[in-house]
């Protein structure tokens, strides 16, 4: 191989430099605001003076930051099943299918995740405006649903890819009828796959925020839109305590996944 | 004669211009097992396939007592079958994969239970009901195959290459289990191998395959000793092949003049040769003799090697024209062990069990 580890000898030490530097100034940014969410200055103030806890108790009395955070939770709700729903059916046209075209479609499927955002944003928000969607939560659902997809499609198309047909063909012969072996079969042993979708596409919607702006209204904010508008109107740390939040709960989900995946490899 | 249980009528099925199975037509008893036989790309999977469901034949008919299948989707036809990848359900236990037909049938629950323990008695593994199949090694996995296949006693029950991941031995030790349970459950058994111990050892007939045509349908004795072609004759066991010229035939039996120039009498012709046609003499190895026996014919050869086998010898030997031939002669007392490699000396065969092949 042209890059073996093993053999970079001195190199091998500039390498893991090289690394740590790329994931401290990755991370650095999310444990900082993590610390100024419980440091006790007004200003986010680093290195904070004291801690306190106050930041996320005025959070959590303030209707505004608890509604956004609920609005977050049903509109990824909603999106991650219309996106696991969606990409199953076309993970089994894509993998199963055998049609002219069927590479365009999987590239043309998977374009959100390359396509810039604000562009899309701003496509769906002209498109929703003509036909009366934006600033609903229909509207919002199906932009993050867009959003979500490819998410949802990579896992389950790659889990269904290394599922055996043969497998759901025995369960034809056995006497289950096509649909019931899909449903009774294979939906079960590629579940590892449509689960790590269904929390893909629910975290692509809860921390998405550039389409969120687009599609927000006054009475309809999700929780990155609220945190946006916070910094812009005050600096204040409960935007610091939000944003924690956040990354907490992404965190959350990431490592019930990671662990889901560990036990189901074993 | 009886109406065939299962009957397999001129069944063709093409891809495009490539014709992989070629108008078959067999009848199969109830209860046989029969096996299809040859070479991969023979037309023995697609056949079974079409039995099966999975291809629909481009023309021809498939009728189980006299009704046809072909209208009915596979998991209407109540076939089991037994694939050659590993199907067991994996997210089931050993015991639901073997419930699960019964479970779609909608049977009632005390009678699934009582037909898992029974099947799974049937193929001895009563002790891993509770395991799921990632915990099984290949053999158990295609044991509980068998069993969730039969275990809605289903008439005709189809087998792909079963064996065909597992290792030499074990192949062995299955083999002598699907032996006993076509025997204790008397179930029509279809089987597909490439590997001819293995029809042998199985089958009650075999329908050996080539090209999308059976080339000879009949007992694994019918093929061994009476082969109906050079292709049968070299797919079935071992075979040495000699060039030799027909001069006459009269009444299935042949005169041939071999490579050195000798004359064969009564060596057996299927197939109608003319005079001076060149064409192909098969002797099994161990036809051949290292000792003269009245009425045999005789060729010199000169012996490459030697060894010694147990029951038999293996000798390899080359004729004056440089073919080479395998000699397999029994090791008992009447075959001295008297064959030194690079000695110039004569062996023996039966005319009557060689064969004349078109060249």
């Amino acid at each position: 191989m042209l890059l073996d580890y093993d053999r970079l000898g001195w190199l091998r030490a500039v390498l893991a430099a090289f690394t740590a530097l790329v994931a401290a100034f990755l991370l650095l940014p999310v444990v900082f605001i993590i610390l100024l969410s419980f440091g006790s200055s007004r200003w986010l103030a680093f290195p904070p003076t004291g801690w306190t806890l106050k930041w996320y108790q005025e959070l959590l009395a303030d209707p505004a930051w608890i509604n956004a955070a609920l609005t977050s939770a049903k509109i990824a709700a909603m999106a991650a099943i219309l996106s696991v729903l969606v990409g199953l059916l076309a993970s089994f046209s894509l993998v199963r299918g055998e049609f002219p075209g069927r590479q365009l479609l999987r590239g043309l499927l998977l374009t959100p995740m390359v396509l810039p955002v604000v562009v899309f944003a701003i496509a769906v928000y002209a498109f929703f405006l003509r036909i009366g969607l934006a600033g609903t939560t229909i509207g919002f659902v199906i932009a993050h649903t867009i959003l979500a997809l490819p998410f949802a499609i990579i896992p389950i198309a790659t889990a269904l890819e290394g599922f055996d047909k043969s497998i759901e063909d025995a369960a034809i012969v056995c006497g289950a009828s096509p649909l019931q072996a899909r449903l009774r079969i294979t939906l079960p042993s590629i579940r590892i796959g449509i689960f790590s979708a269904a929390i893909f596409s629910f975290l692509a919607s809860w921390d998405e925020v550039v389409v969120a702006i687009f599609m927000a209204s006054p009475t309809l904010q999700t929780l990155p839109v609220k945190i946006w508008g916070s910094l812009r109107a005050d600096l204040s740390p409960v935007v610091a305590a939000a944003s924690s939040l956040l990354v907490g709960l992404t965190l959350c989900l990431m490592i019930v996944t990671a662990l889901l995946r560990r036990r189901s490899s074993r | 004669m009886t109406r065939p249980f299962l009957s397999i009528r001129a069944v063709r099925k093409t891809f495009g211009a490539f014709v992989a199975v070629h108008d078959v037509t067999i009848d199969v008893p109830k209860g046989e097992f029969l096996t299809f036989l040859g070479p991969s790309g023979s037309g023995k999977s697609t056949t079974l396939y079409a039995i099966a469901g999975f291809q629909d034949p481009t023309s021809g008919d498939v009728l189980l007592e006299d009704k046809s299948l072909l209208a009915v989707p596979s998991h209407k036809r109540n076939i089991g079958m037994v694939f050659q990848r590993y199907t067991l359900f994996p997210h089931l236990s050993v015991a639901e994969n073997v419930a699960f037909p019964l479970r779609v049938r909608r049977r009632p629950d005390g009678e699934v239970k009582r037909k898992v323990a029974d099947m799974l008695a049937l193929v001895r593994l009563e002790k891993f009901a509770d395991r799921y199949p990632g915990a099984l090694s290949g053999g158990q996995q295609q044991r509980v195959a068998l069993a969730r296949a039969l275990a809605y006693d289903p008439p005709i029950l189809l087998m792909d290459e079963p064996l065909s991941a597992l290792d030499k031995k074990l192949r062995q030790e299955i083999q002598a289990e699907i032996r006993r349970i076509h025997r204790e459950t008397g179930v029509t058994i279809l089987y597909v191998t490439h590997d001819q111990e293995e029809a042998l050892h199985l089958s009650d007939r075999i329908a050996l395959f080539k090209e999308g045509r059976i080339e000879q349908i009949g007992t694994g004795e019918d093929l061994y000793l009476r082969p109906a072609s050079e292709f049968v004759a070299g797919f079935i066991g071992n075979s040495n092949f000699l060039p030799a010229e027909h001069l006459e035939t009269e009444s299935g039996a042949a005169t041939v003049r071999l490579a050195d120039g000798s004359i064969v009498k009564g060596v057996k012709a299927t197939h109608a040769l003319s005079r001076g046609q060149t064409a192909r003499l098969m002797v099994r190895p161990e036809a051949f003799r290292l000792t003269p026996v009245s009425g045999n014919a005789s060729l010199a050869v000169e012996i490459v090697d030697t060894a010694f086998f147990g029951d038999r010898r293996r000798v390899v030997a080359r004729t004056g024209s440089g073919d080479e031939i395998d000699v397999r002669p029994s090791s008992d007392a009447a075959e001295p062990a008297g064959a030194d490699a690079a000695a110039s000396r004569r062996i023996f065969f039966d005319p009557a069990q060689a064969f004349l092949f078109p060249a």
